[in-house]
């Protein structure tokens, strides 16, 4: 188990490696560089900054210089922010993106499973139909929307109550969280509710359902201990990555509710080709998601025995 | 009306008379099975025989309950078990039946079992539904029941998955957890057809051993004669959705007396006419397939396949005649006109009472 564990991190340090090399080859083929924004900038003044920051030095030795740093896991200072390292950004920022994301996941999950059961209980009836419409709506219509949506009739809700059932926009506590998190995870809850819903009908028709039928098991008990765990494996298959892009795509949700996650910095830097920031930021959010994946892997051993993670055949 | 056998002289544990079963597709309305009638005797063993597609497994699978309904129907019909009533009780009470007086086998093992939960558990569940015990006994109980369907090591394997158990393994899991009750009937779907020779016969053993043991009666569903031989008390040949003969496993084999039957066995090797196996015979298939069961034929369902068949099969039903106690064909043959048309090899008997001719 741990050897196991021991080789798939280490081919994610390989992942992380060639995710900060593209980028950093990617961002120096961008013409122009982190101090153009400032126009009034004299000769000297450029040159001096030019050397203060390392940037007059031939490319590869930045790039050498750039990875041992990043080895230690110093990710340089930001060229826009002043004396904001980019250690210091991901710290004070990315704790909020992940406690939104988490959120919007467990939403999407508990959301996806439970109208995707729903919709596959009642297969064909209304119930199922009005779901898979919503379902259509969900992946289609894209997040600003029904952050829009939902902000507005949010202000409503608070105007006929008459106080403040839920803030509209800001960051701070739990009740800043439910309707960003709502938002963020309808996408994938209905993605998720779609997966859930094929994958329970898939699993009504096979031979072991039946069997559960002949020992005289109520409908209620086959669903929950037959029918869920095995339709579930491909929703926990989804749901690694989901977390990883779902906690570090929330930048328009974030920039709708005012919420200062770390999406707003990751585009503001890519604008302003602050370089530090760009590849500090990369490399965290790639080294997430290979992190996330690898766990799921892991995750998944444990649901499905049929899946061994220590030995190569079973 | 239904005949009893030698072996049913008691009341049959379970008493199926006229089942008629319907699936609706896009195709039409599939008229599966179209008025069965058999009984099965106390601690005997019932054969059904028969294609694919005749109807064997319709046939039991609607006595369990287990015929998706829609598209499936069963349309008219009754199944006595114990003498009571058991078609279209409430879910509940059928419930109560099913896996407790009932026990069910299927006839593969790699996908009936549950490969999420160990096979354990999956034992213990059955225990623990009809029986209200604990989780502790419900595993002791299964290492029991693993034990007596002779898996090696059950205390070690009761903790394992279905996955790490070999074809003949799951199926005895799965006898098992149908026999984890103590039911009076097992009713065994093709349990050997996915399995190889070997492995066949242990299981056959195993199902033979355990009824001794329990006294319980055996619905065995096959298309295998040798295992109809080696396990079967009565036989029942199914074709098209009917019983077509019907009878004790030795007047089947020994007094064929449908055509049907004549074909099976001319398609089975090892003859039991020649025990010895020196004279060399060809195996007979039966030529063309069975008859579309979107349009059953008005008459015999077998007429169009029929070496021996009159004018009056394609056009009529024939009525199930009673040859001796017990042994039945639903053939015109038997009728005093179609006398001369009978192949040597039949058996016709003495017509004891040509049953109802109205029986359609």
């Amino acid at each position: 188990m741990f050897s196991y564990i021991g080789k798939r991190l280490t081919a994610g340090l390989v992942t992380v490696f060639f995710i900060a090399s593209v980028t950093f080859a990617a961002m120096h083929i961008v013409p122009g560089d982190p101090l153009m924004g400032n126009k009034a900038m004299s000769p000297e003044i450029r040159a001096n900054l030019e050397h203060k920051y390392g940037l007059d030095r031939p490319v590869a030795e930045q790039y050498v210089r750039y990875l041992a740093n990043m080895a230690q896991g110093d990710f340089g200072i930001s060229f826009t922010q002043k004396n904001r390292t980019v250690n210091d950004i991901i710290v004070s920022h990315f704790p909020i993106s992940a406690i939104l994301g988490i959120l919007a996941v467990a939403f999407a999950a508990l959301g996806g499973i439970l109208y995707g059961s729903l919709a596959a209980l009642g297969r064909g009836k209304w119930s199922d139909r009005t779901i898979m419409f919503l379902v259509i709506l969900g992946v289609s219509v894209p997040s600003f929307v029904f952050a829009a949506l939902g902000q507005l009739s949010l202000t409503l809700i608070n105007k006929k109550a008459g106080f403040e059932v839920l803030p509209v926009g800001g960051w701070g506590t739990l009740s800043h969280m439910i309707l960003p998190a709502l938002v963020l995870g309808l996408g994938t809850m209905a993605f998720l509710t779609r997966l859930m819903r094929s994958a329970l009908l898939e699993i009504v028709h096979q031979d072991y359902i039946r069997t559960a039928k002949a020992k005289g098991l109520p409908p209620v008990r086959i669903f929950f201990s037959h029918q869920l765990r095995n339709a579930i494996l491909p929703v926990i298959t989804y749901l690694g990555p989901a977390i990883a892009t779902i906690t570090t795509g929330g930048f328009v949700v974030e920039s709708v509710f005012a919420i200062p996650g770390l999406g707003r910095y990751f585009v503001q830097a890519i604008q302003q080709l602050d370089y530090t920031v760009i590849m500090g930021l990369t490399v965290f959010y790639g080294a997430f998601l290979v992190f996330m994946v690898i766990t799921v892997d892991i995750v998944y051993g444990l649901v499905d025995p049929r899946i061994s993670v220590t030995k190569g055949k079973s | 009306m239904s005949l009893t056998t030698p072996n049913q002289a008691n009341q049959p544990i379970l008493d199926v008379r006229d089942l008629r079963v319907e699936f609706d597709t896009y195709g039409g309305i599939v008229k599966a099975v179209r008025g069965v009638n058999f009984a099965v005797a106390p601690g005997k063993t019932l054969a059904i025989v028969g294609e694919s597609g005749c109807g064997k497994s319709v046939t039991v699978q609607s006595l369990m309950g287990l015929i998706p309904t829609p598209p499936g129907r069963i349309t008219s019909g009754s199944v006595k078990f114990q003498g009571r009533e058991i078609l279209g009780l409430p879910p509940k009470e059928a419930n109560k039946i099913r896996g407790k007086e009932i026990g069910m086998i299927f006839q593969d093992p790699m996908s009936s079992l549950n490969p999420t939960m160990t096979v354990g558990k999956q034992i213990a569940e059955t225990l623990r539904y009809h029986e209200n015990i604990t989780f502790e006994e419900g595993r002791v109980r299964a290492i029991e029941l693993l034990e007596q369907v002779q898996i090696p090591e059950p205390a070690a394997r009761v903790d394992a998955y279905p996955f790490q158990f070999s074809g003949g393994m799951r199926q005895r899991v799965m006898i098992a957890m149908a026999i984890a009750c103590n039911p009076k009937l097992l009713i065994a779907d093709e349990p050997t057809t996915a399995l190889d020779v070997t492995v066949q016969a242990q299981i056959l053993n195993l199902m033979k051993k355990l009824q001794r043991e329990r006294g319980m009666s055996i619905i065995l569903i096959t298309h295998d004669l040798g295992v109809v031989a080696q396990m079967a008390d009565d036989v029942a040949v199914m074709y098209a959705g009917q019983v077509v003969e019907y009878g004790s496993v030795d007047s089947i084999f020994f007094h064929s007396s449908h055509p049907y039957t004549l074909g099976l066995r001319a398609a089975m090797p090892g003859h039991d006419e020649d025990p010895k196996g020196t004279a060399k015979r060809k195996l007979k298939p039966i030529e063309g397939s069975p008859p579309d069961l979107f349009h059953p034929p008005k008459g015999c369902g077998y007429a169009a396949r029929c070496p021996h068949a009159m004018k009056a099969c394609a056009t009529k039903m024939p009525p199930l005649w009673e040859l001796e106690t017990g042994h039945g064909s639903r053939c015109w043959l038997h009728h005093e006109s179609g006398a001369r048309n009978a192949p040597a090899e039949l058996f016709r008997g003495k017509l004891i009472s040509p049953q109802s001719l109205t029986q359609s």
